[in-house]
């Protein structure tokens, strides 16, 4: 178990990083941003740049130290010591655990017990500790809100800073009365965080960055690049935009197309932004419409507006993008 | 909302405060500090919360400001020329393709010597692919402005008052850099400066402006025998800006206790005499590098227009060093050198130092200590300044290869 002055120890020397996993809207980057403002020492957080909408998995990072010169760089962090998931749908979606070194501590907001989700991210050597935030995020808070409760459990594993450095910091950003039921929802975490402790400590002085991973492998170089970057449809050379991404877990609409009144204009092909209306080349040597590609349709709504025959129509969905609210404060 | 970001400078800071914020906001609270009398731009991605929150300060009433919304990049300068033309103290701010709509109009700001400020996010522009993210922009044009670049949140925001002091002292327009997600999103702790010291540093100064008082053509049609005198008129008032930046910056340090240099040196008594060379957020990275790598130096430009040769020849020769590893965020595809560099190249001419320039961080991609690693031993056996002296570093060559990196 780690211990408050072991912590300050290595926060001399060494950095302390962090990540933190949530849905867009769920308010992961102002958790991050918590961090810094209530550590002690020199603190960055970086979100994970780019853009991001509502309910798409998101990612920020933390680097901590009490050394001005080891905090000043901006290099992403690849390594986190303490990772924190605030939805737990995620564990499944990305990989949670990436990077995290033997010893490392994953914090999930989750009803499940912590050996479940050992099994789930399928790591033995790391440390778990659950936290059933949404609950008290509902009876605490009113909404689904559980980034503040999140860092109740950090603090109580990872000691970098403490229950009142925290609610100061909540109280210089948030309004009054919000800040007051975020901190009682603080103070309820630390009490019902479930630790299990496999009795490893991350070894803080290796920073587990594989040499050049920030160059990822497996993509196409420079020479299997077609003229003018175009990224052409009926190859699968370049995993680009929503390729990588299952981005129909993003929308909150269901999109279905009617075959029987489909008059094969495509005007639906043309207009999808991301491929996700199926053609295909019939016996007739004519594209036919096949379909909704649902795994990367995120529900912009353009093909059910340019239909000319309402062949398109839409349903309400259930799903974690169902839940997600605006990110507050300035997403990118 | 219940988050306010620009809550903090809603009231007047009476003190200096430590607060944590992303580099836009603090440029927003900064500008703020100095109080405009025209806010004019378009958002743009990574720009964007800079006019964000001054709106907010304009909306709540903290800034008495003309919060001018605007149909374009174009539009924003030509608005914003024109008003700093007419006297008011004016701040824009842009990145990337902005910048380049902006081109028509940037070098009439020079030209009817404004002293307006703009805050750039620095991003890549598109070719081929469209890119949000991180790449040196700006260094593609040359019309004139001033430009100082930052290293972290810190230094945008003193940038932020600082551009309004250089502006106002050499009447010529002042572009500020940060390296657009890596700094502007951000969130870095920083100190703010009281509000009555800024106020200090800048106040109002009598200068030449658009009035009915004294009528004139502004930008009128000269023949061909006016125009050169209009341009060496120009250049020759340029020539004591980096004096007013040194100056300026000078002013700033005894006034806030931080003090900055046209040109910042790290560790360049080292045994190897090399140094790196460049701007921005990647000095950060070396510097946190360079706790483990104590051989080796930095040099970190933050005056980057007018650009300060003289100082950069006095270090080089005062400090022996003989090998300089110029890191740039930008590409040129000219044969020749990417812009950044051209500009070392050319203040280094006289002296025959050893460089090589690499092209890293292209479009967001991470500089981390594996290019200063390999840099640095590539450039031990680099003797001379034979064959093309740049090359792009942090490529995919192929899908299981990385360019001229053995793993």
């Amino acid at each position: 178990m780690l211990t408050p002055e072991h912590i300050k120890e290595i926060l001399n020397d060494y950095t302390i990083n962090l990540r933190f996993h949530a849905r867009g809207g769920q308010g992961g980057v102002t958790a991050s941003n918590l961090c810094v403002e209530a550590f002690y020492g020199y603190g960055v957080c970086q979100p994970k740049f780019g853009a991001e909408r509502m309910g798409s998995p998101t990612e920020s990072y933390v680097r901590l130290s009490a050394n001005a010169d080891l905090v000043r760089s901006n290099e992403q962090v690849y390594g986190p010591q303490f990772v924190s998931v605030l939805d737990p749908s995620l564990l499944t979606e990305v990989d949670v655990t990436a990077g995290i070194p033997k010893g490392g501590w994953l914090i999930v907001n989750t009803e499940m017990d912590q050996l479940t989700v050992q099994d789930a991210v399928q790591r033995k050597d790391i440390n778990i500790a659950t936290i059933d935030a949404t609950r008290i995020a509902l009876d605490v808070l009113g909404r689904n809100i559980t980034n503040t409760i999140i860092l109740g459990a950090l603090i109580r594993v990872s000691y970098l800073f403490t229950f009142e450095e925290l609610s100061d910091a909540i109280m210089k950003r948030f309004k009054g009365e919000v800040a007051g039921k975020n901190i009682q929802a603080i103070k309820q975490a630390i009490e019902e965080t479930c630790v299990y402790d496999i009795g490893i400590e991350p070894d803080f002085t290796v920073d587990s960055k594989i040499p050049w991973q920030q160059v990822s492998l497996g993509l196409p170089g420079y020479k299997d690049l077609d003229k003018a970057g175009v990224w052409y449809c009926d190859e699968d050379i370049i995993p680009v935009g929503s390729d990588q991404v299952n981005t129909g877990s993003w929308g909150e609409w269901e999109i279905i197309w009617d075959e029987e009144t489909c008059t094969n204009c495509t005007q639906c092909w043309f207009i999808c932004p991301d491929f996700a209306t199926i053609r295909k080349l019939g016996d007739d040597g004519k594209y036919h419409m096949s379909g909704i590609d649902i795994l990367h349709c995120k529900a912009c709504l353009n093909c059910l507006n340019i239909c000319p025959v309402q062949a398109i129509s839409k349903r309400p969905k259930q799903g974690p993008a169902a839940c997600a609210l605006p990110e507050e404060g300035g997403g990118n | 909302m219940s988050i306010e970001p620009m809550k903090i400078f809603f009231k007047e800071i009476k003190e200096p405060i430590e607060t944590a914020m992303i580099g836009n906001y603090a440029v927003a609270g900064g500008v703020t500090q100095t109080d405009p009398d025209v806010v004019c731009a378009f958002p743009i991605t990574p720009q964007t919360q800079s006019v964000e929150g001054l709106s907010d300060v304009v909306h709540q009433g903290r800034l008495k400001a003309a919060f001018v919304n605007v149909e374009s990049e174009l539009a924003a300068i030509s608005y914003s020329t024109a008003a700093c033309a007419a006297g008011a103290r004016t701040f824009t701010a842009t990145a990337s393709q902005g910048y380049l709509l902006m081109s028509e109009a940037l070098p009439m700001a020079v030209g009817w010597r404004v002293p307006l400020t703009m805050m750039i996010s620095a991003r890549a522009f598109n070719s081929p692919n469209l890119s949000i993210w991180n790449s040196w922009e700006y260094v593609i044009t040359d019309y004139g402005w001033n430009c100082i670049v930052s290293e972290n949140v810190q230094e945008t925001y003193d940038a932020a008052i600082l551009s309004v002091m250089i502006s106002d002292n050499s009447l010529f327009p002042t572009m500020f850099v940060h390296d657009g997600f890596i700094i502007s999103h951000s969130v870095q702790k920083l100190w703010l400066t009281p509000d009555e010291v800024v106020r200090k540093l800048t106040p109002r100064k009598p200068r030449h402006t658009i009035t009915p008082e004294r009528p004139g053509v502004w930008g009128g049609i000269v023949t061909p025998s006016f125009f050169m005198e209009g341009r060496m008129n120009l250049d020759v008032a340029k020539k004591s800006v980096l004096n007013i930046m040194k100056n300026s910056f000078d002013e700033y340090g005894k006034a806030t206790g931080r003090h900055y240099n046209l040109i910042e040196t790290y560790n360049l008594d080292n045994s190897s005499k090399t140094a790196f060379i460049t701007m921005g957020s990647m000095c950060g990275n070396i510097i946190s590098w360079m706790t483990k790598n104590k051989d080796i130096g930095l040099i970190k430009i933050r005056a980057y227009r007018p650009f300060p040769y003289e100082e950069l020849q006095k270090i080089v020769q005062e400090h022996n060093i003989e090998k300089l590893i110029i890191l740039e965020k930008s590409d040129a595809l000219n044969n020749l050198l990417p812009p950044f560099s051209t500009s070392i190249a050319t203040a280094l001419y006289p002296l025959n130092t050893i460089f090589r320039s690499y092209i890293v961080g292209l479009g967001g991609r991470d500089v981390t200590r594996d290019e200063f690693d390999i840099t640095k031993r590539k450039m031990e056996s680099v003797k001379d300044m034979k064959g093309q002296l740049y090359t792009y570093l942090g490529v995919r060559e192929t899908k299981d290869k990385i360019f001229e990196v053995d793993r």
